[in-house]
């Protein structure tokens, strides 16, 4: 490479003016909200890196056509396992409902989105994008999830454009209760030593024990994620703070890595009135607030 | 180092070496050691680019690579605007024409530049496995790029 001089003064003072303006754009970047420069990335990746990401959709795709119909081959047998054992649950929800005199369920919608992982320069992705023409109308934060568990949760949506976090985010959180119901808590992510992600169930009653095994399941609260996703089977206690509560360790349903496809709930325009209260009922002020969406999670 | 070469080409070869980033970027990113060509590119251009213009050039690189990734837009624009300027002043300040210069230059940049990236962003593999494997990552990064600039050099003489 060939140098040139800079050393003359007026260049270095506009090159201080220079790198002093960026650093502060930049600091201001930094500060911002992911969501917040939702719309920066989203027209970069529609105009200048448009091409380097359609190569990579192109690889993609061509990588992963046999893996990606063997996946649909078992997620379509299991989804019609499931619904042969939802038809019958729903109409006897509907008769327990009729003879209870409650009006019906309002479950809300699944909106199907394609999602395209992060790639950060450094570590795991903990975002993802969504993109799906329906997107538009819906209202964020809204749970994301497969069929087989629980993915994140939409953050921001713009167009038809969605930006969102996977459960590995650290600011991630989610209500829970055991499958036999008989506890709660909130779920965030818990890095193990060996670097791998699981899940730390927290704020268990002490009176409450989850043996392992134990399936756990969203609890529905705050209206941000449905009842009844597959969260993940816990594993062992983690902690417990003596008479106060408990923490177990949580082996998660779902890795986000070689996720390309996910539904995002849309929740009815009411709430249904009566609340999806775990069995046990030791709902505490903690976990609504956990899922409340007025902080953006 | 000592070949007079026309911009055009020098233009070229950073050109090439970020295309070749951005278009195999989600194997940059899937292997923990690999020569960071963004980096190793950048480190070029401030060869011959004034302190401001590498800056803005790494604060732009930082953007688009933020874009790929979907995180980090402005902690990675800062560190590579802060790499960009120090690579750009750091030339008059060493011996610019030693012929070892280049990749002892672009050895140090990029392990810089991968060590501030990991301080910065969070949830990194840490800072034991930054000293571990950002000084192999620097190390492919001299070499190809390194190799690249020679070969390019010598291709001019002809």
């Amino acid at each position: 490479m060939r140098h040139i001089n800079v050393g003359r003064p007026e260049n270095q003072r506009r090159d201080h003016v220079i790198v002093a303006v960026l650093l502060i754009i930049s600091w201001a970047l930094a500060s911002l909200d992911p969501s917040q420069t939702l719309g920066l990335t989203r027209v970069l990746r529609a105009s200048v890196l448009a091409p380097f990401l359609a190569a990579d959709a192109v690889y993609e795709e061509r990588a992963g056509l046999a893996r990606r119909a063997d996946q649909l081959n078992s997620e379509r047998d299991y989804l019609y396992r499931e619904l042969q054992g939802a038809a019958d649950l729903e109409r006897e929800n509907r008769d327990l409902r009729a003879l209870m005199g409650v009006p019906d369920r309002q479950s809300g919608l699944f909106i199907i989105a394609e999602l395209v992982p992060g790639r950060p320069a450094v570590g795991d992705s903990h975002s993802f994008l969504l993109r799906a023409s329906s997107l538009s109308s819906l209202e964020a934060p809204a749970g994301v999830s497969v069929p087989a568990g629980l993915v994140g949760v939409l953050r921001s949506t713009g167009g038809r454009t969605g930006l969102g976090d996977f459960w590995t985010h650290p600011d991630f959180r989610v209500s829970v209760r055991s499958t036999i119901g008989n506890a709660t808590g909130i779920v965030k992510a818990a890095e193990e030593e060996e670097g791998t992600v699981l899940m730390l169930v927290e704020g268990v009653p002490y009176e409450a024990r989850i043996p392992p095994g134990t399936i756990l399941e969203t609890a529905g609260l705050g209206g941000v994620f449905p009842p009844g996703i597959r969260v993940g089977r816990v594993l062992a206690e983690a902690d417990s703070r003596s008479g106060w509560s408990h923490s177990y360790l949580v082996e998660p349903a779902v890795r986000p890595g070689a996720i390309r496809a996910a539904t995002v709930w849309s929740r009815p325009a009411a709430i249904p009135s009566e609340p999806d209260l775990p069995a046990s009922g030791q709902t505490s002020e903690a976990q609504r607030q956990a899922e409340d969406p007025g902080d953006g999670r | 180092m000592g070949a007079r070469r026309g911009p055009a080409l020098d233009v070229a070869l950073v050109v090439v070496l970020l295309l070749v980033h951005f278009t195999f970027h989600r194997f940059f990113v899937r292997w923990p050691v690999t020569p960071n060509l963004l980096v190793g590119g950048l480190l070029l251009a401030a060869l011959r680019l004034t302190a401001g213009q590498a800056a803005l050039l790494g604060f732009v690189l930082g953007v688009f690579e933020a874009a790929m990734g979907l995180e980090g837009m402005g902690t990675i624009s800062l560190v590579l605007t802060v790499v960009g300027y120090l690579a750009a002043r750091s030339r008059d300040l060493l011996f610019a024409d030693a012929r070892y210069f280049t990749p002892i230059y672009l050895f140090a940049g990029t392990w810089l530049a991968e060590l501030g990236l990991l301080v910065a962003m969070p949830g990194g593999p840490g800072l034991l496995a930054g000293l571990v494997l950002a000084p192999i990552s620097a190390a492919g990064t001299a070499l190809v790029c390194g190799a690249v600039d020679f070969v390019v050099a010598s291709a001019r003489r002809f």
